[in-house]
C-alpha cells in the first residue's frame, strides 16, 4: 500500500470519525444526565434521514439547510416524547432495564412508522456534490464526506459551547456529576432532564440528516449506527464527551483500514466484535482506563 | 368464612397442579378435533415460541439478565438440526444436540459477557448477536444469505410436529417450575434482586448466570430446531436476525417476565398476532409489539400476568370491605 | 488462642486518597470486637475488603489460617465471613422469610433439611416473625436492618462483621439488638461491630478498635479507649486554649 493510499485511508477515517462523534454524543447526551440508554435513538436517526431527504424532495431545500432545520424540529419532538412518556423515564442513578425496554418500544414504533410511510426501499439524497471529490495534490477527498464533517464539528462545537458557557449547559453538567447536589442548589431537574432529552433527540436527528447525505437509507437504518454509537460510547467512557471523540476515532480507524484485513461482507462483524471486545476489556471505556492507571500511578 | 384465607395441604397441591395438567390434557386432545391444517400449524408455532419464551425467562426475568440477542440460539439450534437432518441423522437426535450446541455458545457467550451488568449486559448481546448473524449469512456451507433447505424423505405429518413442539413447551414449562422452587431459582431471584448482595449472602453469581443462561439457551435452541424441520428452510436473518431476537424477548414481557405462565400467555399472544396478524396487517406488527411495550413498562410492567394480579387484589380487597363479622 | 483474623498493613487507595492506610490487628475467637471512628474512616471499607467486595491495593488478610485477601465475597460467606450493610439491601422481590432463606440455603456449610422452620427461627431471635410473609420492601427501617441481621445470621458465619445496626434505632430496640448480639456470641459467633454509639460499645465489646483517616488510632479494652486522649481528639477535637 502506497503511502498515498494510507493517506487517503487515514483522512476518510478522520472525516467519518467527526459523523461518528456527533451521532453519538446524542446518546452520550441523554445517557450522562439520566442514566437511559436511549435505544430510541436509531429511530431518530431514521427520521431525520428521512426528514431531511423530505425537505430536499418536495420542497427542493438544500440538504444542509434541512439538517439545520432538524435540529429544532428534533429538539420539540423530543421534548414532546419525554412529556409523554414522563412516567417510563425518571431521572435515575443507575441505568433501569424499564427504561432500555421502553425506549425500545419506541424504536419499534418509530421504525414501524418509517415503513408505513416511506415502504421498505433505500432512499438517497442525491445532490451534485454527492459524487464531486477535492484534491489536494495526490489525495482525494470526496466533498461530501468533507462537507458532512466540518457540519459535524461544527455542531458538536456548538454543544461544547453550550455545555460550558450557557446556564443549561452547566446544569447538565451538574446533573451528570451529582443529582441530588442539584436539586440542593435549585437545580431543576426535571426540567433539565427533559431539554436535555430533547438535546439528544436534535443530535440524532441532525446526524441522521448527515448521515443520509453518506449512505442510502430504509426505516431500518438506525439500527447499525446505533451499535456503532454504543461502541463509541463504551471506547469512549458512557459518561465523558472528549472519550466520544476518542471513541469515534478509533471506531473510524478501525472500520477504515479493517478493510484491508476482513472481506467486505463482514466488516459489520467488525464493529459488533469492537464493541463487546471494548465493554468487557474497558469497562469505564478509555477515559475510564486512562484515569485507572493515573490513580495507580499516584499510589 | 374468612375472605384472605388461603387453601392449605393436599387440597392446596392438586388445586395448583391441576389447572395446568388439565391444559397440557387439552392441548394434547386438540388435533383429535378435526381443526384443519391453519389451526394445527397456528398451535404448532405457539408451542415454539412457549417454549423459546420460556426459556428466554429462565434468564432474562428469573435472573434479571436481559437478553437482546437470543436469535443466537434459535439459530445455531435451527442450522444445527437442518444441517443434522440432511446428513441423515434422526430429527429426534438433532433437538438435543441443538440444545447441546446452544447451550455451549451460551457458555462462550455469557463468560465474557455476564461481567456486565444491565444495560451494558443487554447491548453486548446485541452486538454478539449480530456478528453471528454477520458470519452465518457469509458462510457458504450453510447456504450463506440464500439460506438453507432440508430435505426430508417421507411423508409431513403435522400432528407429529405439533405433538414434537407440545412436548418440549411442556418440558421448558416444567422445568421453569422446578427451577423456580429450587434453591437454583432462589439464587437466580436474589441476584435479580441485587446481585451483590446475593454475593454478601452467599450465592455465586457468576455460576449462577452462566447455567440459567445456559438452560433457556438449550430450550431455545431446541425451539429453533423444532421450528427448522417444519419449516424445512431456514436462512440466516430470519433465524439470525434481530427481528428474531426481538420477537423472543416480546412475548415474556408482554405475558410477565419473571413469572412461570407469563411467558407461556405472552408466547400465546404473539403466536397468534404474528400468525392472524401478520398475515393480514403486516404493516402494523412492530407498532403493535412497541406500543404493548411502551403500555406494559409504562401501566403494569408485570404484562398480562400483573394485570391479573392486580384484578385479583381489587376482587379481594372488595370482599374483605364487605365481610362481616358473623 | 490463636487468632481468627489477621489483617495486616491493610491499605486501599481510591484515586489517590488512603481510604486504609497501613491498618493492622488481630481478632481472636469468640470476642466481641468494636470498631469505632468517625465518619470517613474507612470503618466500611475496612468490612468491604474482609468480606471480599472490594481488593485492598496492599495487604494481608488471613482468615483461620488461610490466606483471604482477595476473596471472592460469596467464597468468604462459605467460609464463615458474613457482613451486614449499613444501608440493608433486602430483596425486594422476596418476602421477609425468603430473604433469610437465601441466607441460610447458600450460607455456610449444608442447610438445614426444613428451611422453612429454620428461617422462622432466626425470624424470632432477631424479632420479626411476625412480618415473615411480608414483601420485604413494605418493612421499616429497624425492620429491615433486622432482616439483614437474620439474613447475615442465617448463613451460620463464624465471623460476622455488623455495620452500625443500631444506626437510626430507639434506645429499646437498640438495647434488643445488642442482647442480641451478646446471644449470638455467646453461640459462638465471633463479632467485629460498628457503632457510633459509645455506651453500645462500652456495654458489649471486648475489645475495642479505633480508626481514623484510615490508620489505626488506638487499640485496647473499652474503658481504655475511653480515656484515651487521641482517641477524644478524633471525636470531639483538640482542646485549645482561649
Amino acid at each position: 500500500m502506497t503511502a498515498t493510499d494510507f493517506l487517503n485511508l487515514l483522512i476518510a477515517a478522520l472525516l467519518l470519525a467527526g459523523t461518528y462523534a456527533a451521532m453519538a454524543v446524542g446518546m452520550t447526551v441523554i445517557y450522562g444526565v439520566m442514566k437511559i440508554v436511549n435505544l430510541a435513538h436509531a429511530g431518530f436517526l431514521m427520521l431525520g434521514a428521512y426528514y431531511v431527504y423530505e425537505l430536499h424532495e418536495r420542497l427542493g431545500i438544500f440538504p444542509l439547510l434541512g439538517v439545520l432545520l432538524a435540529f429544532p424540529a428534533f429538539f420539540a419532538a423530543g421534548v414532546l416524547v419525554h412529556w409523554v412518556l414522563g412516567r417510563g423515564v425518571p431521572v435515575s442513578d443507575t441505568p433501569t432495564l424499564a427504561s432500555l425496554l421502553l425506549m425500545f418500544g419506541l424504536w419499534l414504533v418509530l421504525q414501524n412508522v418509517g415503513y408505513l410511510i416511506w415502504g421498505t426501499d433505500d432512499r438517497s439524497i442525491l445532490t451534485p456534490m454527492t459524487f464531486a471529490t477535492i484534491r489536494f495534490g495526490e489525495i482525494t477527498i470526496p466533498k461530501i464526506g468533507l462537507v458532512v464533517f466540518l457540519s459535524a464539528i461544527v455542531s458538536l462545537a456548538a454543544l461544547e459551547f453550550v455545555l460550558h458557557k450557557t446556564w443549561f449547559g452547566r446544569s447538565i453538567r451538574a446533573l451528570i456529576q451529582n443529582r441530588y447536589s442539584c436539586r440542593i442548589v435549585g437545580i431543576p431537574v426535571e426540567r433539565t432532564a427533559r431539554l436535555t432529552f430533547g438535546l439528544g433527540v436534535a443530535f440524532a436527528g441532525t446526524a441522521g440528516g448527515l448521515l443520509a447525505l453518506l449512505y442510502p437509507f430504509s426505516p431500518d437504518f438506525g439500527r447499525p449506527f446505533l451499535l456503532r454509537s454504543f461502541v463509541i460510547i463504551v471506547l469512549g467512557g458512557l459518561e465523558s464527551f472528549s472519550g466520544v471523540f476518542a471513541g469515534a476515532l478509533i471506531l473510524a480507524l478501525v472500520e477504515t483500514f479493517g478493510i484491508l484485513f476482513v472481506p467486505s461482507s463482514y466488516q459489520p462483524a467488525i464493529s459488533f466484535s469492537l464493541l463487546v471486545l471494548a465493554l468487557i476489556v474497558l469497562p469505564d471505556g478509555v477515559a475510564g482506563f486512562v484515569a485507572k492507571m493515573r490513580s495507580r500511578g499516584a499510589a | 368464612m374468612n375472605p384472605r384465607a388461603e387453601p392449605v395441604g393436599l387440597a392446596a397441591r392438586v388445586l395448583r397442579t391441576a389447572p395446568p395438567l388439565l391444559l397440557l390434557a387439552v392441548m394434547a386432545a386438540l388435533p383429535l378435533f378435526q381443526l384443519g391444517p391453519n389451526s394445527l400449524k397456528l398451535l404448532f408455532l405457539t408451542c415454539v415460541w412457549i417454549a423459546a419464551s420460556v426459556g428466554w425467562n429462565i434468564l432474562g426475568g428469573f435472573a434479571g439478565q436481559v437478553s437482546f440477542g437470543f436469535a443466537v440460539f434459535f439459530g445455531l439450534g435451527a442450522y444445527t438440526t437442518a444441517v443434522g437432518i440432511n446428513q441423515g441423522i434422526s430429527p429426534y437426535l438433532t433437538y438435543p444436540l441443538a440444545a447441546a450446541i446452544a447451550a455451549l455458545a451460551s457458555l462462550l457467550i455469557g463468560l465474557p459477557t455476564f461481567r456486565l451488568r444491565g444495560p451494558y449486559f443487554a447491548i453486548a448481546t446485541i452486538g454478539v448477536s449480530e456478528a453471528v448473524r454477520v458470519v452465518m449469512t457469509n458462510i457458504d456451507f450453510t447456504g450463506g444469505s440464500s439460506g438453507y433447505r432440508i430435505t426430508e424423505h417421507g411423508p409431513f405429518r403435522q400432528a407429529e410436529h405439533y405433538y414434537t413442539a407440545l412436548a418440549l413447551a411442556a418440558l421448558a414449562v416444567g422445568i421453569s417450575i422446578l427451577v423456580r422452587h429450587s434453591r437454583f431459582g432462589l439464587g437466580l431471584r436474589a441476584i435479580r434482586d441485587d446481585q451483590d448482595a446475593a454475593a454478601d449472602s452467599g450465592v455465586n453469581p457468576y455460576a449462577f448466570k452462566l447455567a440459567a443462561h445456559a438452560i433457556a439457551a438449550a430450550f431455545t435452541g431446541a425451539a429453533g430446531g423444532v421450528l427448522a424441520r417444519y419449516a424445512a428452510f431456514i436462512d440466516p436473518e430470519g433465524v439470525f436476525g434481530f427481528q428474531r431476537s426481538v420477537g423472543i424477548l416480546l412475548m415474556p414481557v408482554i405475558g410477565g417476565v419473571n413469572t412461570i405462565w407469563g411467558p407461556v400467555i405472552g408466547g400465546g399472544v404473539y403466536g397468534l398476532i404474528e400468525e392472524e396478524l401478520v398475515a393480514k396487517f403486516p404493516q402494523f406488527h412492530l407498532l403493535l409489539y412497541g406500543v404493548l411495550v411502551m403500555l406494559i413498562i409504562l401501566f403494569e410492567p408485570g404484562g398480562v400476568v400483573g394485570l391479573f394480579a392486580r384484578a385479583r387484589r381489587f376482587v379481594l380487597r372488595r370482599r374483605v370491605a364487605s365481610w362481616q363479622p358473623s | 488462642m490463636a487468632a481468627l483474623l489477621t489483617v495486616e498493613h491493610l491499605t486501599k487507595y481510591f484515586s489517590g486518597l488512603a481510604a486504609l492506610d497501613g491498618v493492622s490487628f488481630e481478632i481472636r475467637e469468640g470476642e466481641i470486637v468494636g470498631l469505632i471512628g468517625p465518619n470517613g474512616a474507612g470503618k466500611t471499607t475496612l468490612f468491604s475488603i474482609i468480606a471480599g467486595s472490594q481488593p485492598p491495593t496492599s495487604g494481608r488478610i488471613t482468615f483461620e489460617g488461610r490466606n483471604f485477601t482477595r476473596v471472592k465475597p460469596f467464597r468468604a460467606v462459605h467460609a464463615g465471613i458474613a457482613r451486614t450493610h449499613q444501608i440493608p439491601k433486602p430483596f425486594h422481590s422476596l418476602t421477609v422469610r425468603e430473604n433469610v432463606e437465601v441466607g441460610l440455603r447458600f450460607g455456610r456449610g449444608r442447610a438445614a433439611a426444613d428451611s422453612a422452620k429454620e428461617s422462622m427461627e432466626i425470624l424470632e431471635l432477631v424479632g420479626i416473625p411476625s412480618l415473615a410473609s411480608m414483601p420485604a420492601v413494605a418493612l421499616s427501617v429497624g425492620d429491615l436492618k433486622r432482616l439483614e441481621l437474620a439474613r447475615t445470621l442465617a448463613a451460620r458465619p463464624r465471623l460476622l462483621l455488623c455495620d452500625e445496626v443500631c444506626a437510626g434505632l430507639t434506645e429499646s430496640e437498640m438495647q434488643s439488638i445488642l442482647g442480641l448480639l451478646r446471644r449470638i456470641q455467646s453461640l459462638g459467633t465471633t463479632i467485629i461491630y460498628v457503632e457510633h454509639n459509645l455506651r453500645a460499645i462500652l456495654s458489649t465489646c471486648h475489645h475495642v478498635i479505633v480508626l481514623n483517616f484510615g490508620k489505626k488510632l488506638a487499640e485496647g479494652p473499652p474503658e481504655k479507649m475511653q480515656n484515651d486522649p487521641a482517641v477524644i481528639e478524633a471525636y470531639i477535637g483538640k482542646k485549645t486554649e482561649v
